[in-house]
């Protein structure tokens, strides 16, 4: 697209007669202050080269996709015809979840596996377990077993593998594991699984989030320093190249950093930036970049509800991180260089409103567009009674999925790679979000890189900052939610759905789960070996306190012995230190 | 409660109930009526307390080095209260005050007490403000106050105004921590603590500060004065809280300076009332609102007037015009 | 030196839940309303919110809950502030808080609820108007 200087000038001529002629006379009879006129042309990308800044579908940079065509893409007839009904979550795993007991939990996988589900356990844990508590702790109060499973020890852990035996054993299902802090205790516990049932752990599949920084930025589930976290991570990146090849190494970024309030620029250049630091323990621990590298996710870029600029964001994140790795980090396979992300772009969960939720079907289907125009499967979510807190509903999820399906059947959304290539518009965009993003990163880069930005508080200042000004910008008027902050007269209708919530989970068991929890690990705690519980955790202390080692295999025996998650925890607490809050 | 009577206030102060002296705190620094009273009130039992002024630029980690002290003078014996100051907004006048976020070690430990205070923008800056709250703490029973200030500008030099021992927290990798030491605030600090010991140029900027100690002719005999801490890791601590506490026990032996402060506590209290009365006065009979007339009307100049308000309101005479 | 009545307000997570987007856009919020916010941030035990209240003597109390537990965290706060004879300082809840729980949460004694998205001028007029004028 590259133009002779004639060519330009001879278009910028044609557009400033454009502008004298056509538009000033418009805006004048429309008496507006400003022009709402924005129009892109071939003077905007002068100097664009297409294979530098595109390329081809698989190819480097990887701008215009990670792959010529897409799973999805491939069996999306055939899908059709046999009208396969998805159980949304990420790839082969099943649907994200988890409460109550371990037995809770294993009941309801039993239950939607006779519904058909073949995904493996996508797991959600309580906020206990996730920040290294048993749930006795009084820290626990409340919490056991309400945003997720509990799991205080291996034992829980089996339990809620029961159902996945044979046709559905761990070495034919994926686990997914939304765990990061203790994320190497859980990781522990599926070796030790897998020892158990005589399966190689090579064979192991799935997904551990395992992504402590964002935590510190974004979600708050930490226990230790920035610092010491990034040592166990390492030993859970070296434990898993090493023993279970097979299984992602993390989910990183991008989803929860930019639900916590952050722009669209600090999402993607903090979620790079905790990349670089990843990235850059594996090579410290003397792994190859082009093996560990390619096992890297990334978890859902997205969450707005401009749709080209989050087009543009998943073209820029693409290229960035290729880059990234082969330019800094000397990656020769592709297969390193690209975010593997398997939700792309989205509106997010912040994007939905409590008011007149029906809207939030509209609002779900542009993230799906976006999603489709830039290398994702089109897909509406969230399901809009996703504010309303109280799970997805049957009429929710139908509605979601049909709105997908419309969108990848019957209007064709992504039946082409990267139709914005090439655009004046899109590629400007693109190039901007890119050098923002950049600025940002650079900056980080001078801090030390994320580690130091986020002992720093820079991170967390800045995305709670972001937040604010949002918030602000709504109150203000400055930015339109339909049905919040305009178009709320009287004469506006609220539509209301009879929906049948999916209580899936019985809140009998809910109630009664903290209880049960607790008699079960009084039960643990009387029936086990104390004298091989405190060897084990022995030998951990010693192991923690050698940077050089490697802590995997002590957890392993930890768990095997039935010493409990906080027993564990609490060891490496006394090693590493707990983490401190940062000043707003 | 809202509407308790001072006296019981300061019952309830000397009675060791945390919730009176609370109430009695937010009174004296809101300058509720009978603030003055309560002051009178409890300042026979006051005079025990050592207060510690703890200053530095953000980032410094002084929370956290606050909230280590307190847990190690407890440790010792001590009942510790803490006043954590943040700046007040200029525009909106609130204040968004997150100091104790970083005190968690002590925020239920019994001998300890943390407040926040914003600076409110008082005319008395800074030092007035938690002169008072430390004396209502030191007739609580807390003989040992730590104040934190926010460290930037006028604060870090307000500080020694109430304080009986300063010491200035300064943090390697900050550019500033020399600039810091060239903005005058070395001539009001006691002691230099470097934090974040474990940092690159830790060792630097405790050389740094003892060159410019040496530069200075420092006469402080016998009493080291640069420390280095982590606060996080307890490094150093011990070593501080001696140091602290070696200085506050030795402060009877050195009057010069408590009467300096007990002279500006005075003199500020005597401003500050000649200047609320004498406004109000002025305000209530009409004389502000005909002098600010003639002065627009070019019928006489501020000085001439304000010089003729002094004379007639204070007896005082005009300045003389050299 | 002048000074005056603030309006301070305690804004805490009690519990594990780590979210806390909606807790720092309040506290700069009623900071830029002119109140002083005392932010004590993530993972405070009921007992640390009791005590800080009292010490720093607040005029109200903002609890925010995304996790679910804020019917037991709640309730454990309140009967901590009664116990320690600060039962009148106003407790408020906001987050995610299901429809049915709000009524259980005022019989408990909270004096308001905020669901997440609620503006921060009617936080903000809330505490004036109905907390502080009776």
């Amino acid at each position: 697209m590259s133009r002779s200087r004639e060519e330009i000038e001879r278009i910028e001529r044609a557009e400033a007669s454009w502008r004298k002629d056509v538009v000033e006379p418009r805006v004048q009879r429309f008496k507006i202050p400003a022009s709402p006129t924005r129009f892109y042309t071939p003077t905007a990308q002068r100097d664009f080269d297409f294979l530098e800044k595109v390329g081809f579908p698989g190819q480097y940079p990887f701008t215009a996709g990670n792959n010529p065509f897409e799973a999805w893409r491939a069996h999306a007839e055939a899908g059709a015809r046999l009208g396969i009904r998805p159980d949304y979550g990420a790839s082969s795993a099943g649907r994200y979840g988890g409460y109550g007991t371990a037995e809770d939990y294993r009941d309801y996988l039993r239950a939607m596996q006779a519904r058909g589900s073949r995904g493996g356990p996508n797991v959600a844990f309580d906020l206990a377990t996730q920040c290294g508590y048993d749930s006795d702790s009084p820290n626990a109060l409340g919490e056991v077993g309400r945003v997720g499973v509990a799991i205080d020890s291996y034992r829980d852990f089996r339990v809620v593998y029961e159902t996945f035996t044979g046709e559905r054993d761990i070495d034919k299902v994926a686990s997914n594991f939304t765990i990061n802090a203790p994320c190497a205790v859980i990781l522990a516990m599926l070796a030790a699984l897998a020892d158990e049932r005589r399966i190689s752990p090579s064979k192991l599949r799935g997904t551990p989030q395992n992504d402590i920084l964002k935590e510190f930025i974004a979600r708050g589930t930490y226990i230790y320093p920035p610092r010491e976290s990034m040592r166990l991570f390492r030993d859970t990146l070296v434990f898993c190249r090493n023993h279970m090849p097979a299984m992602n190494v993390n989910s990183i970024g991008g989803y929860h950093i930019r639900e916590a309030g952050a722009t669209r620029v600090q999402d993607l250049a903090f979620s790079l930036a905790n990349g670089i630091a990843y990235l850059q323990e594996g090579v410290n621990a003397g792994l190859s970049v082009d093996d560990f590298a390619a096992k890297f996710t990334f978890n859902a870029f997205g969450g707005s509800m401009q749709v080209y600029h989050e087009i543009a964001f998943q073209r820029a994140a693409r290229r960035m991180w290729a880059r990234i790795v082969k330019e800094q980090f000397g990656a020769r396979a592709p297969r390193a260089m690209m975010i593997r992300q398997p939700i792309a772009a989205h509106i997010g969960c912040t994007s939905t409103t409590l008011q007149r939720p029906l809207n939030n079907i509209a609002r779900s289907v542009m993230g799906g567009m976006a999603a489709g125009m830039s290398g994702g499967m089109p897909s509406a979510y969230p399901p809009f009674d996703e504010p309303l807190g109280l799970g997805h509903s049957l009429e929710s999820i139908q509605l979601q999925i049909d709105a997908s399906r419309i969108m990848i059947y019957e209007a064709g959304i992504g039946n082409v790679n990267d139709p914005w290539a090439g655009s004046y518009f899109m590629e400007s965009l693109t190039d901007e979000i890119e050098a923002a993003a950049q600025q940002e990163l650079d900056r980080i880069a001078e801090m030390g890189g994320a580690v130091a930005a986020i002992e720093s508080g820079y991170m967390q200042r800045a995305v709670a900052q972001s937040a604010y000004e949002r918030q602000r910008r709504i109150e203000s008027g400055e930015d339109f939610v339909v049905g919040v902050n305009c178009f709320t007269g009287e004469n506006e209708l609220d539509l209301a759905l009879e929906h049948t919530a999916i209580e899936l989970y019985d809140p009998e068991h809910l109630r009664s789960a903290e209880e049960r929890q607790l008699a079960k690990l009084a039960a643990l705690k009387r029936t086990r070996s104390s004298t091989a519980v405190s060897r084990s955790l022995t030998a951990l202390e010693q192991e923690a306190k050698d940077t050089n080692a490697n802590v995997m295999p002590a957890l392993i025996e930890c768990v095997k012995n039935d010493a409990t998650l906080q027993e564990i925890c609490d060891v490496l607490r006394g090693v590493f230190g707990e983490a401190e809050p940062v000043k707003l | 409660m809202k509407n308790e009577s001072w006296q019981k206030l300061v019952e309830g102060v000397c009675e060791g109930k945390p919730r009176a002296l609370a109430r009695l705190i937010s009174r004296v620094e809101s300058r509720t009526p009978g603030w003055q009273q309560a002051m009178k009130a409890l300042y026979p039992r006051t005079g025990k307390a050592r207060i510690l002024g703890i200053t530095g630029s953000p980032g410094a980690g002084k929370s956290s080095l606050v909230s280590r002290l307190a847990a190690g003078f407890v440790e010792r014996g001590h009942r510790v209260g803490v006043i954590a100051v943040d700046p007040s907004s200029p525009f909106s006048g609130g204040a968004l005050l997150g100091d104790r976020l970083r005190m968690r070690e002590v925020a239920t430990t019994p001998d300890v007490y943390i407040r926040s205070m914003a600076t409110r923008g008082s005319l008395g800056g800074l030092a007035q403000g938690t002169r008072d709250v430390s004396r209502v703490l030191d007739a609580a029973g807390y003989d040992l106050v730590l104040i934190e200030t926010v460290g930037v500008g006028q604060d870090e030099i307000e500080i020694v105004k109430a304080a009986d021992v300063v010491a200035l927290v300064c943090v390697p990798g900050q550019g500033d921590s020399v600039q810091a030491l060239k903005a005058g605030v070395m001539e009001i600090a006691d002691l230099f603590v470097v934090n974040k010991a474990d940092r690159d140029g830790a060792d630097q900027v405790v050389a740094d500060i003892r060159g410019m100690l040496a530069l200075a002719g420092d006469d402080s005999g016998d009493l080291e004065r640069v420390f280095s801490t982590n606060a996080l890791s307890g490094e150093g601590l011990d070593a501080l809280i001696d140091a602290l506490s070696v200085r506050a026990e030795r402060l009877p032996q050195a009057p010069d300076r408590a009467g300096e402060r007990v002279r500006d506590e005075l003199l500020t209290l005597l401003e500050s009332g000649i200047a609320r009365r004498l406004r109000a006065r002025i305000a209530a009979d009409g004389r502000l609102e005909a002098a600010v007339e003639q002065i627009r009307t070019r019928q006489s100049d501020p000085y001439t007037l304000a010089e003729a308000l002094l004379a007639d309101l204070a007896g005082l005479e005009a300045e003389s015009h050299d | 030196m002048e000074s005056e009545q603030k309006v301070r307000v305690l804004v805490a997570k009690p519990g594990l839940d780590g979210h806390d987007r909606g807790a720092r856009v309040i506290a700069y919020g009623l900071r830029d309303a002119g109140f002083e916010v005392i932010y004590t941030g993530l993972r405070q035990s009921p007992e640390q919110i009791a005590r800080e209240a009292i010490q720093e003597d607040v005029d109200v109390i903002g609890l925010s809950i995304l996790s679910g537990a804020h019917l037991a965290l709640t309730k454990k706060v309140l009967e901590l502030l009664r116990e320690q004879g600060a039962e009148d300082i106003p407790v408020l809840v906001g987050g995610l808080i299901p429809e049915s729980d709000k009524e259980v949460l005022r019989e408990l004694g909270v004096a308001g609820i905020f669901t997440a998205g609620t503006p921060i001028s009617e936080v903000a007029a809330f505490i004036t108007s109905q907390l502080l004028a009776a």
